[in-house]
């Protein structure tokens, strides 16, 4: 019981190295400089072909979705998806944040390059109302289907709900 | 509860001596009722394995007050343990549960969650504000979760309620829920003590000869 | 029985042909909410022939008690406490988790004396974990008695845990800036006798479960998932672990005083119900392994840094940090925008990505089999929900 059948193939590369790859990847890729990991903001456009490219390059091998999950900026009027990726070969970590509009938040599913997306991206469907092209079943997750609005956006509201009094 | 219990009272009140007869009758079966409470496993969250699991194994053992029969089915079952968080979602299944139990059932709420919501009350959009907004609850147990001996408290009060309480002649009275916490001052080792004195005194086993085969255990949990 | 004798019953159990002469149809069957042996509130709608199962698809959100939208609401210290009920079975790695980043957001240290003690408690709750997970193991299997064993000795282990943290099972010990409080002076005692009583008990486990030849005909070769699914399907821990792939974050990214000790990191190689069975057996050891290094060599010095009462206040930004519980990888995401509350908190929690290989392995197997996997995939379905 000692063998990994997935062995280290790959070298992990410094922050710097990594969005340096990632930018001659895609141009319109930019750092974002308030994260603690290398995280890079991506255009949605450009994100498909990305993911895709960040899962097969040979030097890069982000194999796992470690957590994909939102962040409502509700006063720039856009969601940000979070995708945090683990390279299992390589031992890198890279975060990427794809911004989408609030009002019309569509975006490209990436089941098929990390089955595991099916249930975060449904996850984030549920509580923030992101819409996925090309998802197999997107459904609500965690709350019955009838229910009504998406409770991780900021400005959730329903007459349930306690505030703590301060 | 069946064709004989309900026409019970009904046949023996005109005799006479009737009603001292039917109070003895009552007498064994609440002594019945509550030595053999046999309790739905249910369980959402933490306090699951606390007043379900650690409860029911071999140190706190379920088994000294007759209640150690978990049933997986409510059919079989006539005590509901509520062992966690009710959230929307689940409020319509825990209702049709306890409504597939047969009469009479009871209902201890464990820990803060199944009382008022615990810490989850505020800011929560599906945490249910306490169990007994979807069923009537019996006996709370608080605590987050609580410790097994304090569902043995919580269980040794419901006993109480049921010897004292309903009778063949008043059936599905309804029943004043009752806090189980202990009361302000008392220590877990009064409680262990109240437990095991209680044991001593319907004891059947011989102690003695149980103490040389359980020494080696008993060295072991005293670290 | 013999091992012969099993084989033979199974190999002509496989024989029989899937669709008998009178023809069959599918139908689906609900396993849960409420059922004893999907360890909580998991509700599988499946999909079978006979006994065979076709479709497993989980249906969750019965303990969805939204966490996060509590964290956005919380300061960073109350937010902890939360915590704990995700994964109330490792309850401290939680704790240590939301604490990492919270530290690391606010620039907060801590010292070695601070992480010695963390690393100890949670190595030992690991141990705690896996002795549920072993004795509820035996009791879906069909054998009862692992469930009294397997209490009967964790118990110990929570006389440990009381007499320091307070806690049985919710501990909320690990703060930023420190643990609640300093340990007590007879914990290492504790924990030697403890060790002393449990270690040959660990031996008795593997005689009356391992070498049990039905608990093995029940596991080998049932749930297989191979490497390349377990991490397309965003599996962690022992599960990824069973499936060949030696990821442990206490060796890939040492936080606490990992780094400090010897510990292996045991791997299966075919990633069936067995692998994961073998796995967190051998985890067991390597962990009183890690705590027999650590316990003799805790430095002196103060518990806590940071004031409890002092408020934390982080500056703008995106945190995310991540650390091994005994199920798996559980990320924590930290976004703030300054101030004393944060803006978002993520928790990415391993059951929740673990559980979906149920909807692989289980697929084409029989009813029997699929809970022996849900088993040794060890579901924390509070863990799922959130």
């Amino acid at each position: 019981m000692a063998t990994s059948l997935l062995p280290v193939s790959g070298q992990a590369l410094d922050a710097q190295s990594l969005v340096a790859k990632i930018q001659k990847l895609c141009p319109a890729a930019q750092l974002r400089p308030d994260c603690d990991r290398p995280a890079v903001k991506v255009p949605l456009a450009h994100w498909p072909v990305l993911a895709q490219q960040l899962f097969a390059s040979a030097d890069l091998l982000f194999d796992l979705l470690e957590t994909h999950t939102a962040i409502d900026w509700v006063q720039t009027g856009q969601i940000e998806l979070v995708y945090v990726l683990t390279s299992l070969q390589c031992g890198h970590h890279l975060t990427v944040f794809v911004d989408v509009a609030r009002d019309n938040p569509v975006a490209p599913s990436l089941c098929a390059v990390w089955p595991i997306a099916q249930w975060q991206e449904r996850e984030v469907f549920d509580l923030f109302g992101v819409h996925y092209t090309d998802h197999p079943d997107l459904r609500r997750l965690f709350l019955d289907d009838d229910w009504q609005g998406f409770p991780l956006r900021k400005d959730y509201a329903d007459d349930f709900m306690l505030e703590r009094p301060s | 509860m069946g064709l004989v219990t309900d026409n019970l009272p009904g046949a023996l009140l005109p005799l006479p001596g009737g009603g001292a007869l039917l109070t003895a009758i009552d007498q064994v079966v609440n002594w019945s009722r509550a030595n053999s409470l046999w309790p739905l496993t249910f369980g959402t969250s933490c306090c699951a394995i606390e007043v379900m699991m650690a409860t029911g194994a071999a140190r706190h053992d379920l088994a000294r007050f007759g209640a150690e029969v978990a049933r997986p089915s409510p059919r079989q079952a006539d005590l509901l343990i509520i062992a966690g968080t009710i959230v929307k979602k689940m409020a319509p299944r825990l209702r049709t549960l306890w409504e597939q139990m047969a009469e009479p059932r009871y209902v201890i709420a464990t820990g803060s969650c199944a009382i008022s919501g615990g810490p989850f009350l505020y800011h929560s959009y599906t945490t249910i504000r306490g169990a007994d907004e979807v069923i009537p609850v019996d006996v709370y147990v608080p605590g987050c979760p609580p410790r097994p001996e304090a569902l043995l408290y919580g269980l040794l009060t419901l006993q109480k309620m049921i010897r004292e309480g309903t009778t063949l002649a008043r059936p599905g009275e309804v029943r004043k829920p009752v806090l189980a916490a202990l009361p302000d001052g008392m220590t877990l080792h009064q409680v262990r003590a109240e437990i095991a004195e209680l044991v001593q005194e319907t004891a059947t086993v011989d102690r003695a000869a149980a103490a040389t085969v359980g020494a080696s255990y008993a060295s072991a949990s005293r670290v | 029985m013999n091992a012969t004798v099993a084989t033979t019953l199974r190999a002509r159990l496989d024989a029989l042909p899937s669709q008998s002469l009178l023809g069959t149809q599918e139908y689906f069957v609900n396993m849960g909410p409420q059922h004893p042996s999907t360890h909580g509130v998991l509700r599988l709608v499946l999909k079978l022939d006979g006994e065979t199962v076709h479709q497993v698809i989980p249906v969750l959100g019965y303990i969805h008690r939204g966490i996060e939208k509590i964290c956005e609401h919380s300061n960073y210290r109350q937010l902890v406490h939360l915590t704990d009920r995700m994964d109330y079975l490792s309850a401290l790695a939680n704790n240590w988790a939301a604490t990492m980043v919270v530290e690391k957001a606010a620039a907060m240290e801590t010292n070695s004396r601070i992480e010695a003690i963390r690393t100890l408690v949670t190595e030992l709750q690991r141990i705690h974990s896996h002795q549920l997970w072993w004795g509820v193991f035996g009791m879906d299997l069909g054998a009862f008695t692992p469930f009294f064993y397997g209490f009967r000795d964790r118990e110990i282990l929570t006389d440990v845990f009381e007499r320091t943290i307070g806690g049985r099972l919710t501990m909320n010990y690990i703060q930023p800036g420190g643990v609640m409080h300093d340990i007590h002076p007879e914990l290492v005692a504790d924990v030697k006798a403890f060790l002393a009583v449990f270690k040959p008990r660990l031996d008795e486990y593997e005689a009356l479960l391992s070498e049990n030849v039905i608990v093995q005909e029940r596991l080998r070769g049932v749930g297989v998932l191979t490497a390349q699914d377990a991490v397309a399907l965003g599996a962690t821990g022992p599960v990824l672990r069973a499936s060949g792939v030696a990821h442990d974050l206490r060796k890939a990214e040492p936080y606490g005083l990992y780094g400090q000790v010897a510990f292996d990191v045991p791997v299966g190689s075919r990633g069936d119900c067995w692998d994961r069975y073998a796995v967190r057996m051998q985890e067991m050891r390597q962990s009183i392994r890690i705590v027999e290094q650590l316990l003799d060599n805790i430095p002196e010095g103060k518990h806590f840094l940071v004031k409890p009462a002092a408020k934390i206040k982080v500056k703008p930004g995106v945190w995310y940090s991540h650390l091994e519980t005994a199920r798996g990888v559980l990320g924590a995401m930290l976004v703030s925008t300054g101030g004393e509350a944060p803006y978002r908190v993520h928790f990415r929690t391993p059951n929740f990505n673990n559980l979906w290989a149920v909807t692989t392995t289980a697929t084409g197997g029989r009813v029997a089999d699929l809970v022996a996997i849900l088993s040794s995939l060890d579901l924390v379905i509070p863990d799922i929900d959130r």
